[in-house]
């Protein structure tokens, strides 16, 4: 076995460590903690991408190198070094912790990278478990703060609520499979009750991360509650994480079972459905930035679940391309939601009035990536909705297509209207919002990333169907 | 003969006894033990089947380690969390956890 | 089938009379006071410090907080019986693999300590 095919992963806990123990130290030898795992990150991003296309099955089966887990490798650093640089001013209020702030983004990544590359439940469940106990305490990271406090313990005890349903149904499955690796489980499922239950219960597990309706109720509480760049991270990568594990789990385990008759399909298509149209229409009445883009952040995962129940290759390439985009256009969106935040010490709308006059680029990015969320072209949502839903339409669903048409026109509504606010009405202060230039580039960088893809989406398009391809 | 069913079947019922006791408790510490009690339920299901249906191989205690590792892990955060909020506070009553909207 | 459950039903009388058993015995040998008891019977020591306050007290929180540190460390220690029960077979590798995990813990400890949560204040 090749130690490098586990390069991301040994580094990235390095990494964790070495911020952890850095902040240890005394004095200004602390401060090198932050630029150290900026730079560490962006490293593991370049040798991630360098290292794409290497093929392998490690330990008998349950961890693997693959196309599909590089992609989401790609992804999830993308989005801890956006969220991390977009954070900002921000982290002056976890005043002395801030090492450990980047260490746990540090392991919450590592969790991710993990349950991406599982191959085997049990290495699934470890994964997703480094990620959950991440973000608990991410949640609660302002400790003095009772709001932030509060979403922590409600994350964590649903959370661990959900996992211990996922666990219930991987150990249904299991009674029948005798095994816990994916790959051999396909080969041994047939259609028994308990079968279906342990699938049915994997699925909620799963929706439960991804915030699915009806499994959505503590989305708003614990975006609204805990600190926002976390809230950033959650919304974006945790649920890409959890993407990655369902693709995998569903299109090798249960999709490709010849003794199983259970449609699937149809009950993500109809959760993605329920999804979609519940909530961007609580989202149209939402007053709290935080809690708009959590709806928001709802509706999205609705499309993205489309493109998994069309299991087909335009819908997977759509869910693919839609997770990076949407890591772009969110973390822009939240990155100035966070700089707003500081400015004002409100998250509520209001907070962004007359922001055109004080700050043009930043109500401009804003537009920019809200636009792209709501899929108006030439901007890069339009392109992943397009995907996604010519998926849903080649597996029969045009009324699912139809529906999150129809929905995505509704978005339009709630996102202008945080731009109306920013263009239209007149600001109480008229200095311009500070930012650092680390943020600036983050935002730049989610900014031209929103218009590049839409304009040019064939790279990041191919790279996708290579990705996918061992699905198909 | 006691087999694999019994096994699912009481471990059904002790998870369904967590997610009563997860729904209806509002003390935070007995909600915790709630969710313990439904990873046991799972840990029981891992158990049973390693003994029935994989026997010869470790697959299934191995995964029980995991669980019990992980939620020991899980249960530290939590009440570390719920010790920080009675601090201030001075309740566990989830009903007065109310500045979120639940 | 039935014999199964017979073994549990014998179990079950055996757990039932052995306390009863107990107790009945302790009851017929122990000698027989003529006069009521007074109040200093009714005290919890007999003999020695009389107690005083309530025993339901709150504890200090650092009790907790100690608990959950060894609850942390403890349960982690568990990988290290499947891995002593193989450690012939396994080899070189395995061994090195288990020294990166007490680092790892160490790591922690060292984090734990430097944080003051082993500290009584």
């Amino acid at each position: 076995m090749e130690i490098s095919l586990l390069g991301t992963e040994i580094l990235l806990a390095t990494l964790g460590f070495l911020a952890l123990v850095t902040g240890l130290l005394p004095g200004r030898a602390k401060s090198i903690t932050g630029s150290m795992s900026l730079a560490g990150l962006l490293l593991i991003l370049v040798y991630t991408i360098a290292h794409f296309g290497e093929e392998a099955s490690l330990f008998q089966g349950i961890y693997l190198v693959d196309n599909f887990a590089a992609y989401f490798k790609m992804l999830f650093l993308t989005a801890t070094l956006l969220v991390s640089l977009g954070a900002g001013r921000y982290l002056e209020r976890f005043e002395n912790k801030k090492s450990e702030f980047y260490s746990l983004m540090v392991f919450a990544t590592l969790g991710m990278v993990i349950m991406a590359s599982a191959g085997d439940f049990i290495t699934l469940y470890v994964g997703l478990e480094l990620m959950t106990v991440s973000f608990y305490i991410l949640t609660a990271f302002l400790l003095r703060d009772g709001l932030s406090t509060e979403a922590g313990l409600k994350y964590l005890v649903l959370g661990a609520a959900s996992s211990a349903i996922l666990l219930f149904g991987i150990s249904l499955v299991m009674a029948y499979t005798g095994t816990t690796v994916i790959g051999a489980t396909a080969a041994r499922l047939m259609t028994e009750p308990a079968v279906v239950a342990g699938i049915v219960l994997l699925a909620a597990g799963f929706a439960f991360k991804i915030s699915v309706i009806p499994f959505h109720m503590w989305t708003p509480d614990i975006y609204q509650g805990a600190p926002t760049p976390v809230t950033n991270y959650l919304s974006v990568a945790s649920k890409a994480a959890a993407f990655a594990a369902m693709v995998r789990v569903f299109m090798v385990a249960v999709d490709a079972a010849p003794g199983l008759t259970l449609s699937w399909n149809l009950i993500l298509a109809i959760l993605a459905a329920l999804t979609i149209i519940v909530g961007n229409l609580i989202a149209l009445v939402q007053e709290d930035i935080k809690r708009l883009l959590a709806y928001s952040s709802i509706a999205q995962a609705g499309y993205i679940l489309a493109g998994l129940a069309a299991a087909n290759a335009y819908g997977l390439k759509g869910v693919l391309f839609y997770a990076l985009l949407y890591v772009f256009c969110n973390t822009g969106a939240f990155i100035i939601a966070t700089a707003v935040e500081v400015d004002s010490g409100s998250t509520a709308i209001e907070a962004f009035r007359g922001l055109s006059k004080r700050s043009p680029a930043l109500a401009a990015i804003m537009t920019i990536c809200l636009l792209s969320l709501a899929g108006i072209p030439p901007l890069a949502g339009f392109v992943g909705k397009f995907y996604l839903f010519a998926g849903a339409i080649q597996q029969g669903y045009l009324w699912l297509a139809l529906i999150g048409l129809i929905m995505s026109m509704v978005s339009v509504y709630y996102y202008l209207n945080v731009s109306r606010v920013m263009y239209i009405e007149k600001a109480g202060k008229q200095e311009p919002v500070k930012g650092s230039g680390a943020f600036r580039l983050a935002l730049w960088v989610c900014a031209l990333a929103a218009i590049f893809l839409g304009c040019y989406p064939a790279p990041l398009s191919n790279l996708a169907q290579q990705a996918i391809q061992l699905f198909l | 003969m006691i087999g694999l069913s019994h096994y699912l079947i009481f471990s059904t019922v002790l998870f369904g006894i967590g997610i009563f006791g997860m729904l209806s408790r509002r003390n935070a510490i007995a909600v915790l033990m709630s969710v313990e009690l439904m990873l046991n339920a799972v840990n029981v299901n891992f158990v049973a089947i390693n003994r029935f249906v994989t026997s010869g191989q470790a697959a299934g205690q191995l995964f029980s380690i995991f669980v019990i590792v992980v939620a020991a892990a899980e249960v530290s955060v939590g009440l570390a969390l719920i010790i920080s909020i009675y601090r201030h506070r001075k309740s566990v009553d989830l009903n007065n956890f109310d500045l979120l909207k639940w | 089938m039935l014999t199964d459950y017979a073994t549990i039903g014998v179990f079950f009388l055996l757990t039932v009379s052995f306390p009863i058993a107990a107790m009945a015995l302790s009851w017929i040998f122990r000698p027989k006071p003529k006069a009521a008891p007074d109040d200093e019977k009714y005290t919890t020591y007999e003999c020695g410090v009389d107690t005083r306050g309530k025993t339901w007290i709150r504890f200090r929180v650092n009790y907790f907080l100690f608990a959950l540190v060894f609850l942390a460390f403890d349960v982690e220690t568990v990988f290290l019986y499947p891995w002593a029960v193989k450690f012939q077979k396994l080899g070189f590798f395995a061994f090195a693999e288990m020294i990166v995990f007490i680092a790892i813990l160490v790591v922690a400890l060292w984090y734990a300590w430097k944080e003051g949560a082993l500290e009584w204040h």
